[in-house]
């Protein structure tokens, strides 16, 4: 318990600082939908003058589009991407931090077993990323209420923001199985930021029609068009999602009990 | 001289690793293409229509698509986002890393000055860049080369374009290397670097969501060089090159500056 609320404290700042962020991204970015609904109306009536096998050319999604919902899935992708840093960042730097600082000869000597130590800074991790985004969820609330031009479904909204907080549970879970599987890890940011982003991109570039390549990318496991049409998520992808949770923190687990940690 | 060939060896397994992901990044990307250019033409007339806030959340853009020229300098933006992002990450990491690793008073207590030292550093960073610049240009020209059917005229444009990625990683490297200068925490020198250089990025999607923004497109060097102007618009914006010379060089002159006085943690 000493080692969870002190791993809490040791990472109450950052959580404050990327919670802060996340909060201003999504502030900047709803401003801007009152101008959106406006432009998306003119083009609404422009499209209506067209023949309707070009309407359906453009694709059926566009009515989800212009919605505010669509609207906010669209800026969703880049919230994501900063909370999957964030989580990355988390995974990457909680266990792999003591043997940077040279601290990790003092915590391993403490008489707990190293799986206590483990689940410690894991609850600790996982707490920091439940506080971001319950603060943002209600921050992110209250700001859709503010701008919203029609009515749109509340449930739909949570759902859709609720997928960065499994995407960061990926991605955490991932960090802390890279961070102890190198031996050591010297600047976590170029770890954590090389691998979000390698993912990031190769989402980027495998979208519409190849099923099988969105496996590849957490950022691709949740498809924002198909949960605003089906109000659900896909099945496939959580157990996808889950099963590589579940492997990396199990190998997680196996690895760093046994690891040869360097004391000072 | 001795400092320089160190930073290289100690950058080249990193520079190996970017290379590779810039290098992939370029292969996955024009695989992508073949989608694009099967579509044809018909839904640029369309496309022309639409306002450009709605074009930006539903990722189409002016261009045409189908074309080569057309489709690269939508992949550009991410090629340009990863090169920087490589820039601000070396730029202050390579002046950071002594204090963090503790070496600082290895390094610090040879009779060398210490601007000799920063220049040691910084000129191993530029090479590093320029490496990453010409294996991103070499990566281009083949691989665009190759889906090139309709024999278009383009590796003058890549140039130019490269170019202008190019003053963007020297004024992200000096970014990192004048945070890594004033910033008393080595620690979090390059978060903060990373940090600002995400935030001028979405601020630069923000200006294409909403015109009344316009004006800050002078502050984020991701609306500097966009691909687009460089290759249909003439070429480089002399303001903006301008712009990034000035910046460029007051960073600079702030790293000597704040390093040669900096009160160094041993």
């Amino acid at each position: 318990m000493n080692i969870f609320m002190h791993e809490l404290r040791a990472y109450r700042k950052s959580t404050i600082i990327w919670t802060i962020s996340l909060i201003m991204i999504v502030l900047l970015f709803m401003s801007f939908y009152s101008s959106f609904a406006k432009d998306a109306a003119e083009f609404t009536k422009i499209m209506e003058g067209y023949p309707e096998a070009i309407r359906n050319l453009l694709g059926v999604n566009l009515g989800n589009l212009f919605t505010i919902l669509g609207f906010y899935s669209f800026l969703l992708t880049f919230i994501t991407l900063c909370g999957a840093i964030q989580a990355m960042n988390l995974g990457t730097s909680i266990v792999s931090k003591e043997v940077r600082e040279k601290t990790a000869d003092f915590l391993l000597t403490k008489p707990v077993t190293r799986t206590a130590v483990m689940t410690a800074k894991l609850l600790a991790a996982f707490i920091s990323l439940v506080i971001t985004n319950i603060f943002y969820l209600a921050a992110a609330s209250i700001i859709i209420f503010q701008v919203k031009t029609g009515d749109f479904s509340f449930k739909l909204f949570i759902m859709l923001s609720l997928t960065m907080f499994f995407v960061q549970l990926l991605f955490l879970a991932v960090g802390i199985f890279i961070s102890v599987i190198l031996s050591k890890i010297k600047s976590v940011l170029t770890v954590s930021l090389a691998t979000v982003f390698a993912f990031y991109f190769l989402g980027m570039f495998s979208t519409t029609g190849e099923e099988a390549k969105r496996y590849l990318s957490p950022f691709k496991y949740f498809d924002t068009a198909y949960i605003l049409e089906n109000s659900g998520y896909e099945a496939t992808f959580l157990v996808a999602g889950a099963v590589i949770i579940i492997l990396s923190i199990a190998a997680s687990y196996y690895v760093y009990v046994k690891k040869d940690i360097h004391s000072v | 001289m001795n400092i320089f060939w160190r930073e290289m060896k100690s950058h080249r397994k990193s520079l190996t690793f970017w290379s590779i992901g810039v290098f992939l990044m370029v292969v996955s990307g024009m695989g992508k293409y073949e989608a694009y250019s099967s579509q044809g033409q018909s839904i640029n007339v369309l496309i022309a229509d639409i306002p450009k806030s709605l074009k930006a959340v539903m990722g189409f853009s002016d261009v045409d698509v189908s074309k080569v020229s057309g489709y690269y300098s939508i992949l550009f933006v991410y090629i340009l986002l990863m090169a920087t992002i490589h820039a601000a990450m070396l730029g202050a990491n390579i002046i950071a890393k002594e204090e963090r690793d503790k070496t600082v008073e290895f390094l610090f207590t040879k009779p060398l000055l210490r601007s000799t030292i920063i220049t040691a550093k910084l000129l191993a960073a530029f090479v590093n860049i320029v490496v990453f610049n010409l294996i991103t240009l070499i990566s281009l020209i083949t691989f665009l080369g190759k889906y090139n059917r309709d024999g278009e005229a383009i590796n003058g444009h890549i140039a130019l374009t490269m170019v202008g990625m190019f003053i963007l990683q020297i004024l992200f490297m000096v970014v990192g290397s004048a945070i890594a200068s004033v910033k008393r925490n080595p620690k979090s020198v390059a978060s903060l670097a990373t940090g600002i250089l995400l935030f001028s990025y979405l601020l630069s999607i923000a200006i294409d969501l909403n015109e009344n923004l316009a004006f800050l497109k002078y502050i984020t060097p991701f609306k500097y060089f966009e691909a687009e102007m460089v290759m249909y618009d003439g070429g480089l914006n002399i303001v903006y090159v301008l712009i990034s010379v000035v910046v460029i060089a007051v960073l600079a002159f702030v790293t000597y500056v704040f390093f040669n006085k900096r009160d160094l943690d041993v």
